[in-house]
């Protein structure tokens, strides 16, 4: 019985999150909405009344929007850990955007039954009208830093995407600019008390990120160990300089080196998921060669410089530690199983039945799996599967039914590549398996 | 998610390039004919209720008692313009903020005459 309640925590928590985000998010469209309602009478009244009130919706969309992408340490696992959290930010970018292309637009099309003149001059007014030409900047700049993001022209680049972003700092300036001195919806009084308070935290949340999240939450680490697991997978050991990280197994950090001569990434922060038990000692990540940067990090050398910031993520939710559990892992997706597998080592087995299937092409791709059938042995309550696709084909329900009869009643954890995610996905719906969890690094 | 986006996207210039064409295509608006009639703030000052409401504004003069339902604030806040000299009104709304393009060209509708400047 506790277990499903405490499994609810969980959701319940997100929901909450998610709810008290949304109405942050409308505040200032109802406010404007209680005091300016729709006009009545004409039609041209209503589309600029409609381009107001999606001008204010973007924008505490916009600046909202800058707050929950600071991407402080603790904040994440509220809205079901950082992927999920970016996933939110992605949606209501795009809600954004959208709603303030749509404002200029409706304002423009709402002075037609004037003249087109009007319609053409509320666009392009003459220059003293200063605070729409700001406006204009600001939209201009909102499309150069998110044609990457909503890959305009073809899949980003994820560095370009990422200095690209920044350009979103003077867009919030801009859009508050435009914003405060044209604001038509709200009583000036309110007005700047809403929209100075939301320029406030995301201006702080942007500052936080660009500036001093470097000094501030970035941990500095050397690297102690390098093991070659196969030819284009490592895990680097990591050792850290000053205070200890503290996480749960399953997290992920953003990594940046700082080794000159490995010649890519100097300094470019990307995620890996720790692949140790918050009971050791240091820090390890498995890393496959999948990029540029994961492709570099094959050729660091013990004694390299690192930085490590973090912990991101909940794959694990505290709440569901004691719940029958099956892991479904696919390739280097093993890495937040093997974390939580060494910490149930140092713990001396699950509360509750636990069973991996670690599903790789062949034995050559199954890292780690030796150790994780070390920890198997030496504890209770947890037991290795391995599937060779090589052998056994796609990943299947009857093969599943062999290795843990009772899998349809367990909280299934799944971690792999998008192709297995997918299969996985379909297997467990047809299943009757709705709820699962997963960690997407798809960050676009 | 990225094709609605890409949409809008495309919507959106596509809007703004219509609007610029029927607006470089169409006929330039009619000018009001120069003979109208002057009137002097005296004449304006008898229309000075919301049920008969003239304005002097930039030397012109407007009959604005069919758009007084219209206004977007309170009739209350016009009453105290009609019959009087409210260019000041125009330009400020009473909070230092000028009327929209929009509202300047609405204006225009209502117009019934010249300011006589020096004759009272």
């Amino acid at each position: 019985m506790r277990q499903v309640i405490s499994g609810g925590d969980t959701m319940h928590r997100r929901g909450t999150a998610i709810i008290v985000l949304v109405l942050i998010l409308l505040l200032p469209g109802l406010l404007a909405l209680w005091l300016y309602p729709l006009p009545v009478d004409d039609a041209g009244d209503r589309l600029r009344w409609a381009g107001r009130i999606v001008g204010v919706l973007g924008l505490s969309c916009l600046l909202v929007n800058a707050a929950l992408s600071s991407r402080l340490p603790g904040f994440d696992p509220w809205f079901g850990g950082l992927t999920r959290l970016w996933r939110l930010h992605h949606y209501i970018g795009a809600a954004s955007f959208v709603l303030l292309m749509l404002h200029p637009l409706l304002l423009a099309y709402g002075a037609l039954p004037a003249s087109t003149g009007a319609a053409v001059g509320t666009l392009f007014p003459p220059l003293a009208d200063l605070w729409v030409w700001v406006g204009w900047l600001a939209l201009l700049g909102m499309m150069v830093f998110l044609a990457p993001s909503f890959a305009f022209f073809g899949a980003p680049h994820y560095q370009r995407w990422k200095g690209l972003h920044l350009v979103s700092g003077a867009v919030l300036v801009l859009a508050l600019i435009h914003a405060l001195p044209l604001s038509a919806m709200l009583p000036p009084v309110w007005a700047w008390s809403i929209w100075m308070l939301f320029g406030l935290v995301a201006a702080s949340a942007f500052a936080y990120r660009a500036l001093f999240s470097r000094r501030l939450a970035r941990f500095p680490c050397r690297v102690s160990e390098v093991k070659p697991l196969a030819s284009d997978v490592v895990e680097i050991g990591l050792r850290p300089e000053g205070s200890r990280l503290d996480y749960r197994p399953g997290q992920f950090v953003y990594l940046a080196h700082l080794d000159r001569e490995l010649g890519i990434g100097y300094n470019e922060q990307h995620p890996f998921t720790l692949s140790s038990a918050p009971q050791e000692d240091g820090l390890r990540l498995g890393i496959k060669d999948l990029g540029d940067l994961s492709g570099a990090l094959q050729n660091i050398r013990p004694g390299a410089e690192v930085t490590v910031e973090g912990p991101y993520g909940d794959f694990f939710p505290p709440d569901l530690d004691d719940r029958a559990a099956l892991w479904l892992a696919g390739g280097i997706g093993i890495t937040p199983f093997v974390g939580r597998a060494r910490a149930l080592g140092h713990l001396g087995g699950p509360p509750a039945q636990t069973t991996l299937v670690y599903c790789a092409e062949n034995p050559s791709r199954s890292y780690y799996l030796d150790e994780l059938r070390q920890i198997a042995d030496s504890v209770p309550n947890f037991q290795v599967a391995s599937h060779l696709f090589e052998r056994e084909g796609a990943l299947t329900a009857d093969y599943l039914d062999t290795v843990c009869p009772d899998w349809r009643r367990r909280e299934v954890f799944l971690c792999g590549p998008p192709g297995m995610l997918d299969h996985c996905r379909r297997m467990l719906r047809r299943a009757g398996v709705r709820r699962f969890h997963t960690e997407e690094f798809d960050l676009l | 998610m990225n094709r609605l986006v890409y949409t809008v996207f495309v919507f959106f210039w596509g809007g703004i390039a219509t609007l610029l064409i029927v607006h470089w295509l169409s006929a330039p608006p009619v000018r009001v004919p120069a003979e109208l009639p002057t009137f002097t703030l005296d004449e304006v000052a008898e229309h000075d209720s919301l049920d008969d409401c003239w304005m002097a504004i930039r030397g012109k003069v407007y009959d604005l008692t069919e758009y007084v339902p219209e206004h977007p604030t309170s009739p209350r806040v016009l009453e105290r313009w009609c019959g009087r000299e409210a260019t000041e009104g125009m330009e400020t709304k009473g909070i230092g903020r000028p009327h929209s393009r929009y509202a300047w060209e609405l204006l225009e509708k209502y117009l019934i005459g010249r300011l006589e400047a020096d004759r009272h």
